[in-house]
């Protein structure tokens, strides 16, 4: 939903207006030059590796945006998604339970600490910037000591879960695209989720015309954190291996791709296909830097600007609107 | 840094010094995108005199006072200050020239002490240029005590009562040697007793030749403090005149251009009562006692801060309460947050639109639709087409003045602002609707279409609770008032009963 | 007897509650709460070696931190001023090593380039006005990236010449001690005394208001980020020093620790409050805290647990204790 399109203004402008469009192009433009300049770019190799990249990222950022549109955001995402590929090696790995019970009760956790996280921040009223920076360090620390070093030896159920083929495509890469067409229907579609975007425009006048804000915000935590547990479930599966320090630098990635994507941290701003769109174009970029064999010291910084770079332009345009 | 004091001093005004202008404005004229806030305003204020300057909403007042301030340059025309003319180009330079503004919104900071506050900015240094803490709470008390202000310097300003902190403001406003004070709507928030004081510590400045703008709403305050009184209207000059030659009833037809607004009234009231609040207290009101019948024109009146936004609040479940019972057609109900109020058929309608009313930042037709998203929507999935359709119905319906229903609430006019929380509240179709100030900020033509929406609701069964500090208003539409005075009801009037004098007298709490 | 007991319960309250809000009387509190602890559990703790141990190691967190209190006394914070530690060793250590440069003037160098950061950090935030959280995090990443690419896998062979900066000892007790005592003691009284750096605690509190007296916020501002960065140089110099190295990811975690440490020590993130007292008290605490972790062998796990859960326990009274003083 983007509340700043006016029905008269032309094809041009809206496009420019709205993010994920803009975005789109941009991407599809990169990808066009990419794939002239360096040969390695088209290939199908890259292509598969470069959508596996993106498809746990791209999970937690529909989280993180649904959060960033009602005016919240969560810094423990990435600590959640270390920690239930944690809990469920811990589980199948030195308890021996089931894959599917193990999966089950790390999701159950994660999602406790997403409700957690918003009883917290909307009730009894501390910072999202704190709560979440300490939970972030205490889920981290859990996860280290669930995990240790790392778990492996993981049952074969488990493994699949990321292993198996549809259509020569890895499965990691339908389990995005299925998240993706759900929330970005839910999101923009339904009552309850349009909601949020209330909650993040005016809080109070939110609460005053019935919205109840306070069990919003911890479902919408809720899904945050459920989405990073299902996102570090897959990768720990991907990767056949659950480690403690998975995820680490990942919420601020994310904030940064949903920004890109048109959320504001004031709240009311941002779509799904914004959240997606801003993870293709970072990943985008970190790709090109790898085939480009550019040093992976480059990369946070061309990242790092280009985030500068985009909310300055805003600023600035804000600034010449508003006088 | 000279000290302050004023009731020790022996400098008083002279016969002469009272003739010459201090402030004189000529043809000063300021336009926004849009608006042209003040057209070619001219007049002159004397020294020792106090100035009221009245007129609606929009008006102009708080951009004149703005470019007193520095805060505003004006396009063209200019300021003169004892004859000489002058360029204030920020606040900083209008407090050098000795003119404070006390605002009407705090311009205090909560966390620093009042003596902090007082001194912002200008803390008296000792010699190795440190500030001098004790040197600035000596000073502090001695401000506060020539206006009767019981505080401790140190004590922070964010934990005193509201009236004590407009008390401090008007201190601050005074530590700084003031030639020229402006009050801006002073005695919103604060009691009759501190109102008494104020007009003291008033009428000293004038006997020091100090000048004293004074904004007010409150025409009865008008004529017992001020000696002269501007009208503005639609940001050109109307006239000023002595006190003394004018009455309410003049200054209002200056103001509005026309009589005081009557309406027809036509009662439609049943007998059923729908609402009865028993006994409610909270922090912030104590053991309220009233009842609503049916399709009923309830008032309420008072004055800001007599608790009436917070009794309706208490109603709605927007904040909590201690005791009491509230019944709805005759059923004890528990309301603990707005969606529950709502689900029962109870709407507020806030007193600040801009704040708690409206989503600035959105379009008209997702205001309009904010509280009945299932009205729009088929089984939980929405159909915007639905929102264009029922969006534009209500424009129509409500005559509500903007391109289209696209366009962002925060570019309509404060009138139709309010038309539009009005038409979100039309949709939701409560049964009961409580209203708080429906008429703040809002033209003199949009006033009677709001008018005429309160009284469409009312006659189709819908019954409705107005709060509002206007006593026109509420003499004219309602069919009964209570009055608050002090965080407690303090009367109760039928129509045919009431009139301004005996709910003043009701507001002010005289027994 | 029953309407004693009353009373007695509500001045335990109302003490109780004046205790949290005056933070630093608090942390003294909890600080003497540990000696006396570890003290009996741990006879390795209360070593004049190894309490030297730890406040020297905490003396420069505890500068960064300075700075940090300042920016959330005004009422915003910089995420970037680990990677600005990072990259201020970088350039020195560069400077000195590969280029040849006299230690001080590559010392001058690293530093003034730090406080352009801070004043870029300052115009784009308060000037411009694009949000501070998220310049904050875009430069952490870019600066560390920099820092990243001069260092490559670190620079190691810093001259004596420079070690000497943090290396020797003044009446016993390590340079950066003193260094710390010398700035804390500098600001605590800039922020209590002088009508300049008050200022912040008027924007930080009402940044309206504070324009209104006449403050020029934006000035103040990017004043108040290079202060930051320029305090994360000097730390980054001193850090370096006492590493004899300049690794690539020197700082690396620093802002939310000093965020951390702020908190613990007064500061509101609505800003308003804090003084350097609390900022130095609550390094100190963090580090004692770090300190007997390690001795009492606890993994690394749990000293990230417990600090972060110490850290979630005083917000949340905070919070409790506010809501319950509103209604």
């Amino acid at each position: 939903m983007d509340s700043n399109t006016n029905v008269n203004t032309s094809i041009t402008r809206r496009i420019l207006q709205s993010r994920s469009a803009f975005l789109g192009i941009i991407i599809v433009a990169l990808s066009i030059a990419a794939s002239f300049i360096f040969d390695a770019f088209s290939t199908m190799l890259n292509l598969k590796s470069f959508l596996l990249n993106l498809s746990c990222n791209s999970i937690v950022a529909i989280g993180m945006m649904i959060l960033l549109i009602s005016g919240a955001f969560d810094l423990s995402v990435g600590s959640v998604f270390g920690l239930a590929g944690c809990i469920a090696g811990n589980l199948m790995f030195y308890h021996q339970a089931n894959w599917i019970l193990s999966v089950f009760i790390a999701l159950i956790v994660c999602i406790g600490i997403g409700a957690l996280n918003g009883t917290l921040i909307s009730k009894v009223g501390v910072d999202p910037l704190v709560a979440t920076l300490a939970m972030m360090g205490l889920v981290r620390g859990f996860a280290l000591i669930i995990g240790g070093t790392g778990i492996i030896g993981l049952p074969d159920g488990f493994l699949k879960i990321a292993d198996s083929k549809l259509l020569h495509m890895r499965i990691p890469i339908w389990y995005m695209i299925v998240i993706i067409i759900i929330f970005t229907f839910l999101v923009s579609k339904v009552v309850f989720f349009r909601k949020y975007y209330y909650i993040g425009v005016n809080e109070k006048a939110a609460n005053l015309t019935g919205i109840n804000v306070v069990k919003m915000r911890i479902i919408s935590f809720m899904i945050a954190s459920g989405l990073a547990a299902v996102a570090g479930i897959i990768l720990t599966s991907r990767l056949t291996v659950a480690l403690s320090s998975s995820g680490e630098g990942l919420e601020l990635r994310v904030i940064t791709a949903c920004i890109l994507g048109g959320a504001s941290l004031s709240g009311g701003k941002g779509s799904v296909m914004g959240a997606v769109m801003g993870t293709i174009f970072v990943a985008l970029i970190n790709n090109l830097m790898i085939i480009a064999k550019v040093g992976s010291y480059w990369q946070s910084v061309v990242i790092g600007s280009i985030l500068l770079i985009a909310v300055t332009a805003d600023a600035v345009l804000n600034k010449s609107r508003a006088e | 840094m000279k000290t302050y004091d004023i009731y020790h001093t022996s400098c008083y005004l002279d016969a002469d010094m009272q003739k010459k202008p201090y402030i004189a404005f000529h043809g000063i004229t300021k336009t926004f995108p849009g608006v042209k806030a003040l057209d070619d305003i001219s007049f002159d204020i004397s020294a020792g005199e106090v100035h009221a300057i009245v007129g609606e909403n929009g008006a102009g007042k708080s951009t004149l006072i703005n470019v007193v301030a520095g805060n505003y340059h004006p396009d063209s025309g200019h300021l003169e200050i004892n004859g000489d003319q002058v360029r204030i180009r920020n606040y900083a330079e209008a407090l050098d020239m000795g003119i404070s503004v006390v605002y009407q919104e705090r311009s205090l900071v909560p966390n620093l002490s009042v003596a902090e506050n007082i001194f912002a900015d200008r803390q008296p240094r000792t010699l190795l240029g440190f500030i001098n803490k004790k040197k600035m709470c000596e000073e502090t008390e001695k401000i506060c005590e020539s206006i009767k202000l019981e505080v401790q310097p140190n004590t922070l300003v964010g934990s005193l009562i509201p009236a004590k902190q407009q008390m401090v403001e008007i201190a601050k406003a005074l530590s700084n040697e003031s030639e020229l004070l402006i009050l801006d709507e002073p005695t919103a928030t604060i009691t009759e007793k501190e109102t008494e004081v104020l007009f003291r510590v008033i009428k000293e400045l004038k006997r020091r030749g100090i000048c004293v703008i004074y904004i007010s709403h409150r025409l009865l305050e008008i004529l017992e403090i001020a000696d002269r009184v501007t009208v503005l209207k639609d940001g050109k000059y109307v006239g000023t005149h002595n006190i003394s030659d004018v009455k309410i009833g003049d200054i209002v037809k200056m103001m509005v251009g026309r009589d005081l607004y009557t309406e027809k009234y036509k009662p439609s009231y049943e007998k059923d009562i729908v609402l009865k609040v028993k006994g409610l207290s909270s922090k912030r009101f104590f053991n309220i006692n009233f009842f609503l019948k049916k399709g009923e024109i309830l008032g309420f009146a008072g004055l800001a801060g007599s608790g009436r936004t917070e009794v309706a609040r208490g109603i709605i479940g927007a904040d909590s309460i201690n005791n009491g019972e509230i019944y709805l057609f005759n059923k004890l109900v528990d309301i603990k947050n707005p969606e529950v109020a709502i689900g029962y058929g109870i709407g507020y309608l806030p007193e600040d639109r801009k704040e708690q009313g409206l989503f600035l930042n959105m379009a008209v037709s997702n205001n309009i639709v904010s509280g009945s998203l299932q009205i729009v929507s088929k089984r939980h999935i929405i159909k915007e087409k639905e929102i264009t359709i029922i969006a534009n119905k209500l424009k129509e319906r409500l005559n509500i003045v903007c391109p289209n229903v696209m366009t962002r609430v925060e570019q309509l006019s404060g009138g139709n602002q309010q038309k539009v929380v009005f038409a979100k509240w039309l949709l939701v179709d409560p049964k009961i609707l409580i209203v708080d100030e429906p008429t703040r900020g809002v033209d003199v033509g949009t006033k009677s279409e709001i008018y005429k929406i309160i009284r469409e609701l009312s006659s189709s069964g819908t019954s409705i609770i107005i709060i509002s500090s206007d006593l026109p208003e509420i003499l004219s539409i309602c069919d009964r008032i209570y009055v608050m005075h002090n965080k407690r009801i303090t009367g109760e009037l039928t129509r045919n009963e009431a009139t301004e004098e005996k709910i003043m007298h009701y507001a002010s709490g005289i027994n | 007897m029953g309407k004693f007991f009353i009373l007695n319960n509500l001045q335990v309250k109302s003490t109780v509650k004046k205790l949290l809000q005056n933070r630093v009387l608090f942390l003294l509190l909890l600080i003497f709460i540990i000696f006396l602890f570890a003290g009996i559990a741990y006879d390795t703790f209360v070593t004049e070696n190894n309490i030297k141990t730890v406040i020297s190691n905490m003396s420069i967190d505890a500068i960064v931190t300075i700075g940090m209190m300042i920016l959330l006394i005004s009422g915003v914070f910089d995420l970037s001023v680990g990677s600005v530690l990072g990259f201020s060793a970088a350039i020195n250590a560069v400077l000195i090593e590969r280029a040849g440069f006299n230690p001080v003037l590559s010392i001058i160098i690293a530093v003034v380039s730090c406080i352009c950061i801070g004043i870029f950090n300052g115009v784009v935030i308060a000037k411009i006005g694009v949000n501070h959280l998220i310049v904050g995090l875009a430069m952490l990443g870019v600066v560390r990236g920099v820092v990243m690419l001069i260092v490559g896998a670190g620079i190691t062979r810093l001259p004596d010449s420079f070690l000497v900066i943090a290396d020797s000892s003044f009446l016993k007790w390590k340079l950066p001690i003193w260094y710390l005592v010398i700035i804390a003691a500098i600001f605590s009284i800039l922020l209590r005394k002088t009508v300049f750096f008050r200022r912040y605690y008027y924007i930080g509190g009402n940044e309206k208001a504070a324009a209104l007296s006449g403050i020029n916020v934006v000035t103040m501002r990017v004043i108040s980020y290079a202060i930051s960065a320029g305090l994360a140089g000097i730390s980054g110099i001193f850090l370096s020093s006492r590493l004899a190295a300049a690794i690539p990811t020197l700082g690396s975690g620093l802002e939310l620790r000093a965020i951390t440490a702020c908190i613990l020590g007064g500061a509101s993130l609505n800003g308003g409050y804090g003084n350097v007292l609390g900022a130095v008290l609550g390094t100190l605490f963090m580090g004692l805290i770090n300190n007997l972790m390690i001795v009492s062998r606890a993994s690394i796990s749990w000293q990230r647990i417990v600090i972060s859960g110490i850290l979630l326990l005083a917000v949340t009274l905070d919070a409790v204790i506010k809501k319950s003083g509103v209604d």
